[in-house]
């Protein structure tokens, strides 16, 4: 059976952690806190994912796409946003989300099927919320791109200095709505940031496959964005740039493309089996620049942590996470009449009658009987 | 195309998924021209494996993938396909289709037209849509409509394997372009014997999946089998007429069958609003009015996006919601 040959990309990007977590270049100024912060998130996201990897095996959760092996990208450029920006993310950050407490039940909850309504309505009211603002995560690829040229744009419009950041897959670059976005960007000069998360597959098809450019960064010459090109599994290299990307944008410089180098080390998502599709060789090779075992290694050596502090900060992230889960589980199954809901404010005759409709069938009583248009009986 | 199925030739029990891989792979080696396209089809064998082997078999210049992008798919598609390619550009979910919505419009169905006729598409781009497997909203996507609104395509919506081996080969075949709508609830659910032979169905005849005296049950693709559920189920001799093209629709089958029974219900998984029940209706109402009992009724799916998993079964047309309807029209009294 025929497998996709890969091919590895060059390594001369920007780095600061080599693999085994000694440091290449100068580490950003971050308090030990602040570092401690950023790991803990990093296990929490993959401990997190473990465990709905588990629900969505039991069937409470119906499919998952996990960032696990690429947590230092999202999560590294999500950190440089300050409170009162914007993100608008994809499916594959959950390690941005987790940073800014983007209440787990909340993400639970929406794995679990739920209409949004339902998770406003009955998760509890004393959930911190995210100081960063959050877009409902994209699904159809590309498309969040211009929204966040737009985004962007309405900031600068109003000389707010607020900053919008959002990501896209190295397949996704190849959607017209990313090198639209890209132009619009660069022809308005918009405060965004674009971080191209390129884990080198896009379901099936190999980022070789994607584009003829030598790499994602220079594509952001096309259209007159500075660029930079960086090490993904390096969560001081992604902090970095993404940082200098979001101070410049916030002062008036203008948007940033941002290519982190990592790779897709688990399934596209649990409907996928990768190994009927590639070797198992390159994974290998990328297991040892884990982000998270580079980052640990680095923490442990300059005494950031040591191994009883790992052991009480997994025992409370696994309480954290039980405890998500359990309120994730209390809140009730969403009720069908909600798929009315949000849509042009609930004026129309239609919307009301076929509200009764649903009703009626939902009550075994036939709903087919309004002969006038009246109302039924 | 003609209905070239013989009689009494061996059949063997398939679903969906099995019967397009086999048809794809039996037109591939009857015409070198004919080469498959689309992101996810090579080596992986789609995501819902209709391609699997191909790539194997006929190697990467007939099983192309290509980079994500719907609407670079389409509109290369339609270049190749002027150039005498027969080609099948696969859309993984219909709801990932509207980024191509431009090479669609502008080029898939009017070139044959603003050429005179001087040039064919001869392409089929299969499309995988419908509900029912808790895939979510964009996933789930019935939007016909949209394609049966357009003119210059042929929109064909097979119920099961049976029909769908003729009337992908026949899709394939022929010089106009094709919709060939996939449903992916259909993929795996039933089984049924299809005719080992080759064989080709027409794409603009509807056919009587059972006939009746009563009323008249109009769907297509998933919902025929709930259709003949809901038939057994009712207390009336009811003829089912599952459309398979949707676009040219066979209007004369359709009034001929309503013109006899004097009754109808049109039942389909897509939103009720200009959904083709509208047309249909339309159609029954300007031709048939005088024959008719009861006015004819639509159901459907409802006036929303497509829900997410917890409530998509309450969402979905199922047997219960046609034999409602089916009951209120037998019922009706003026
Ligand atoms: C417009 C659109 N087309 C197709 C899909 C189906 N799809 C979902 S994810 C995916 C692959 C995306 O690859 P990439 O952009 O590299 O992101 P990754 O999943 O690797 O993070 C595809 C084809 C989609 N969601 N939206
Ligand atoms: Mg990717």
């Amino acid at each position: 059976m025929a497998l996709w040959s890969e091919q590895k990309p060059a390594e001369d990007f920007y780095r600061v952690l080599a693999p085994d977590g000694t440091l290449v270049n100068e580490p950003p100024g971050l308090e030990e806190g602040e570092l401690r912060e950023l790991y803990r998130t990093m296990k929490l996201t993959k401990r997190f994912e473990d465990k709905a990897l588990k629900l969505q095996r039991a069937g409470e959760v119906s499919i998952i796409s996990r960032c696990r092996g690429e947590e230092a990208t999202p999560l590294g450029a999500a950190a440089a946003l300050e409170p009162g920006d914007w993100c608008l993310p994809l499916y594959r950050q959950r390690s941005g989300l987790v940073y800014w407490n983007v209440p787990l039940e909340r993400q639970l909850v929406g794995l679990m099927g739920a209409e949004p309504e339902t998770i406003d309505e009955h998760l509890p009211d004393d959930l911190e919320e995210p100081d960063v603002n959050f877009s409902p995560i994209y699904v159809p690829l590309g498309s969040n791109l211009p929204n966040t040229v737009g985004s962007a744009l309405a900031d600068k419009l109003n000389g707010r200095d607020t900053v919008s950041l959002t990501f896209v897959g190295d397949g996704s670059t190849s959607e017209g709505d990313f090198h639209e976005a890209l132009n619009f960007a660069g022809v308005f000069d918009v405060p965004a940031v674009f971080v191209c998360q390129n884990n080198q597959w896009a379901i099936s098809v190999p980022a070789h496959r994607q584009t003829a450019s030598e790499t994602f960064a220079q594509k952001g010459d096309a259209y007159g964005i500075p660029n930079e090109r960086v090490d993904g599994n390096d969560i001081f290299a992604v902090y970095e740039k993404a940082k200098e990307a979001v101070d410049r944008a916030r002062n008036g410089g203008g948007p940033t493309f941002i290519e982190c180098v990592t790779y897709r080390i688990v399934e596209h998502n649990t409907a996928d089996e990768p190994s009927v599709y590639r070797d198992e060789e390159q994974r290998e090779y990328w297991l040892e620049r884990d982000p998270i075992d580079r980052f640990e290694a680095y923490l442990l050596e300059e005494g950031v942590i040591d191994a009883d502090t790992i052991d009480a900060m997994e025992d409370a992230i696994d309480e954290r996470i039980d405890e998500a889960v359990e309120i994730a589980r209390d809140v009730p199954t969403s009720s069908p009449e909600l798929m009315f809901e949000n849509h042009l404010r609930g004026t129309s005759w239609k919307e009301r009658h076929q509200r009764a409709e649903l009703q009626r069938e939902l009550d075994g009583k036939n709903p087919f009987v309004d002969w006038t248009g009246e109302g039924f009986e | 195309m003609n209905d070239t199925r013989t009689t009494d030739g061996e059949t063997t029990e398939r679903n969906l998924v099995e019967t397009i891989n086999r048809t794809l792979a039996d037109e591939m080696r009857n015409d070198a021209s004919v080469r498959l396209m689309g992101y996810d089809i090579g080596p992986i064998g789609g995501v819902y494996r209709t391609t699997e082997g191909l790539y194997d078999e006929f190697g990467g210049d007939r099983v192309i993938d290509t980079p994500l992008s719907e609407n670079g798919l389409l509109g290369t598609a339609v270049g190749m396909a002027m150039r005498g390619e027969r080609i099948v550009p696969e859309i993984q979910f219909m709801g990932f289709f509207y980024p191509a919505f431009g090479q669609f419009m502008y080029t898939l169905v009017k070139m044959h037209e603003r050429s005179g006729g001087a040039f064919d598409v001869p392409m089929t781009v299969r499309m995988v849509c419908g509900g029912g497997i808790k895939a979510s909203e964009y996933h789930s996507e019935s939007t016909e409509t949209f394609l049966v609104h357009t003119p210059g395509v042929r929109v064909v919506y097979p119920s099961g394997p049976r029909e769908a081996k003729g009337l992908l080969a026949a899709s394939i075949r022929h010089d106009d372009p094709v919709v060939f709508m996939e449903h992916k609830k259909l993929y795996r659910t039933h089984r049924e014997p299809v005719p080992e032979e080759e064989y080709t169905l027409p794409l603009d005849e509807a056919r009587i999946a059972r006939t009746g005296e009563d009323l008249t049950l109009i769907s297509w693709g998933a919902m025929v089998r709930h259709a003949e559920t809901a038939a057994d189920r009712v207390d009336a001799d009811v003829e089912i007429i599952d459309l398979r093209t949707l676009s040219p629709l066979d209007i004369e089958t359709v009034l001929e069958s309503v013109k006899k029974t004097g009754r109808c219900v049109v039942f389909h998984e897509a939103r009720r609003t200009l959904g083709l029940g509208a047309e249909l209706t339309a159609v029954i109402n300007e031709y048939a009015f005088d024959r008719l009992h009861a006015p004819v009724q639509r159901a459907t799916g409802y006036d929303v996006h497509f829900p997410g998993n917890q409530i998509e079964e309450a969402y979905l047309p199922d047997p219960e919601r046609a034999q409602y309807a089916i009951e209120a029209v037998m019922n009706y009294e003026f």
